[in-house]
């Protein structure tokens, strides 16, 4: 086990708003506030989990994270580094540490490329392998991935959704990263095919120490896999802590809602919360605590300050008025 | 006249394709009672919303229900015309889907809809109708009814969508409700929410439902009865607390053990082995036996039948002779 006091990706205060340009002149007149002032660390070696329904932010703030696309404000500092600031050259660099799986393994791989090309292409890009050495690498990874070397200069297509999600995880595997960002992996999967994919999460963690920021709505799947869990609603973090402690003692009403949510195979829940209404639109967010005008415990204060996000046990941050 | 509301027999529905001959649902035979709900679970390909469709009667070329009976009220739906059929869908019959975005039409008014489905089905004044679409969305949950209903489906969220088609399926009060996965695209606290209003509806409607699902979670919150298929077949089916405590065979076990849970740790998580069998050649005997960890001889050599092991609990497979 790796010591998971040192911190690997530290994210400060980031915030990503997409313009929404209109008018004759097609000038910005208002914005979509997709990740705003979102604060967290994912510590070496640890799972961190990011949950959240669909549309709260939770992929535009991996993507923003990975620097994939440029944030509105704030900083992400990778081992120290500035990623923002960083050159392009040492981006570069900096970029064969951090890798991502998609969700979609059907459209991550390009249909016109073979396997070999796939999977080869990262090595290519930062000249890591040229070559017998390259194939080698690939069928290494092949293997790695629980895959038959001799599939690599087969197609996308001739692949089952599963073996294409392998194929997804070799060629993150490529640049020997140290992080890796899965953005709902087994989403797209049948139960069993599920399994094994998380199993095979779990293992590389297990052999290579990789660090895992593991994005997902399944609140199962997440309980599974993570050491940590971040519950993020329309922007904002609004819970983070231990997986034990958020699952079992839930402190935001959000997340005991989420928590509440969760059908239990073989048993009929009953006093499950219900929300009401659905997520309000990140372009025009509610003032003040953006959950209050869907929770049970709402104050007149909820809706005029923004809820800090504090330390309410250690490790354990909440942003609530009501629970200071 | 029979005790239960819908009576499959030996229903098999066959997928003619160029490369063989595709038996998604194989010599099936199902149950639901009056005022019952049945789940009916399995991973995708096994012929579960085939099944579903099959009752209904919408298996489209190049598939064709081959053989077996349907009844419903007594009535083999098999032996139905065309237009006797369409009287029943929709009305004595209603189907939801897994994708209300793509099951609503998007040039007509949620109203125009439902309004719709009442017209063909029932005998109202016309001036009756509005108020009957009124009420029923206020039933679903949808805040002003009368004026969201005169929105299009692109104006709907996916949560208030689910709830339109509902509506739309029980407005002429349906004996028998098909609902095919239907929140499989909603997030957690909605699909809790249509949960609780398919509930509530139930009791007040009194509908039998057969429930399509591959989540075991949402399977148990709704259901009564369970039956598991695998690739064309029901290899178990039993009450809920029969499939999910008393869970009996290989297939069914390996599958609630590879699905993680909030109630259990777990380190790892069970793999069955292999894949699922392509339909078009599927192995013999069993279909799960080259997967299963308690294979005999027996078990590629025959196919089992479903054995009674308890007073609702049926399985299949040679296990339980």
């Amino acid at each position: 086990m790796i010591k998971m006091s040192e911190t690997m990706l530290e994210v400060v205060n980031l915030r990503k708003y997409f313009p929404i340009m209109g008018g004759v002149l097609l000038r910005q007149v208002s914005a979509i506030h997709a990740v705003d002032g979102v604060t967290f660390d994912v510590k070496m070696g640890e799972t961190l989990g990011l949950v959240g329904e669909s549309g709260c932010g939770k992929t535009t703030l991996a993507r923003v994270a990975l620097r994939l696309i440029r944030p509105t404000a704030g900083t992400v500092r990778y081992m120290g580094h500035d990623i923002f600031g960083a050159s392009e050259r040492k981006m570069r660099k900096l970029r064969l540490e951090m890798a991502m799986i998609f969700q979609n393994p059907y459209g991550s791989l390009n249909p016109r490329m073979t396997i070999a090309d796939s999977v080869g292409e990262p090595m290519d890009i930062h000249s890591l392998a040229k070559g017998a050495e390259k194939e080698k690498r690939i069928m290494e990874l092949m293997e790695k991935v629980g895959l038959a070397p001799f599939h690599i200069y087969r197609y996308p297509h001739e692949f089952s959704g599963g073996q294409k999600q392998r194929i997804g995880i070799a060629r993150a595997l490529a640049g020997n990263p140290k992080l890796l960002v899965a953005d709902e992996p087994v989403s797209s999967l049948d139960v069993s095919v599920r399994a094994q994919i998380l199993n095979l999460l779990k293992d590389l963690q297990e052999e290579f120490g990789f660090t895992y920021l593991y994005i997902s709505h399944d609140l199962s799947t997440v309980k599974h896999m993570c050491d940590r869990v971040a519950v993020m609603y329309l922007g904002k973090l609004v819970e983070l802590g231990l997986v034990e402690e958020v699952y079992s003692n839930p402190v935001h009403p959000y997340t005991e809602a989420l928590m509440s949510a969760i059908p239990v195979p073989g048993r009929k829940v009953k006093d499950r919360i219900i929300l009401k209404g659905s997520v309000p639109t990140p372009i025009d967010p509610p003032p003040g605590c953006r959950f209050n005008p869907r929770c049970r415990y709402s104050e007149p204060g909820c809706a005029k300050e923004d809820p800090e996000f504090i330390e309410v046990r250690k490790g354990h941050f909440v942003a609530c008025h009501l629970k200071k | 006249m029979s005790e239960s509301l819908l009576n499959v027999n030996d229903l098999k529905t066959y997928y003619y394709l160029a490369e063989g001959v595709v038996k998604a649902v194989d010599r099936v035979n199902l149950k639901i009672g009056y005022g019952e709900a049945l789940g009916l679970v399995g991973e995708s390909g096994c012929g579960k919303s085939t099944l579903g469709f099959s009752v209904m009667r919408l298996i489209r070329h190049p598939g064709r229900i081959v053989g077996g009976e349907v009844f419903f009220e007594g009535e083999d739906l098999l032996k139905k015309s065309e237009a006797e059929m369409r009287n029943i869908r929709g009305g004595r019959i209603a189907m939801i889907f897994q994708n209300p975005m793509s099951s609503m039409n998007p040039v007509y008014t949620v109203e125009n809809q439902i309004a719709e489905a009442i017209k063909l089905h029932q005998e109202i004044p016309k001036d009756g109708i509005k108020g009957k679409v009124v009420d029923i969305l206020d039933k679903v949950g949808i805040p002003s009814p009368e004026e969201r209903m005169k929105d299009y489906p692109h104006e709907y969220s996916g949560g208030m969508l689910q709830r339109a088609m509902i509506a739309m399926a029980l407005s002429c009060n349906p004996e028998l409700l098909i609902a095919d996965e239907p929140t499989t695209n909603l997030d957690v606290t909605i699909q809790a929410q249509i949960l609780e209003l398919m509930k509530i509806l139930r009791k007040e409607f009194g509908a039998s439902i057969l429930l399509i699902g591959h989540d075991l979670g949402v399977i148990s919150e709704l259901s009564d009865k369970v039956a598991v298929m695998y690739a064309g077949k029901v290899v178990e089916y039993s009450d809920l607390t029969g499939v999910f405590e008393k869970t009996k065979h290989p297939y069914t076990q390996a599958l609630f053990e590879s699905v993680p849970r909030l109630d259990v740790e777990t380190e790892r998580l069970h793999i069955i082995r292999g894949t699922v069998p392509r339909l078009i050649n599927p192995p013999s005997g069993c279909r799960f036996h080259p997967r299963c960890d308690h294979a005999m001889k027996i078990c590629s050599e025959q196919e089992p039948p479903l054995f009674k092991i308890g007073k609702k609990h049926e399985v299949a497979c040679f296990l339980y002779r």
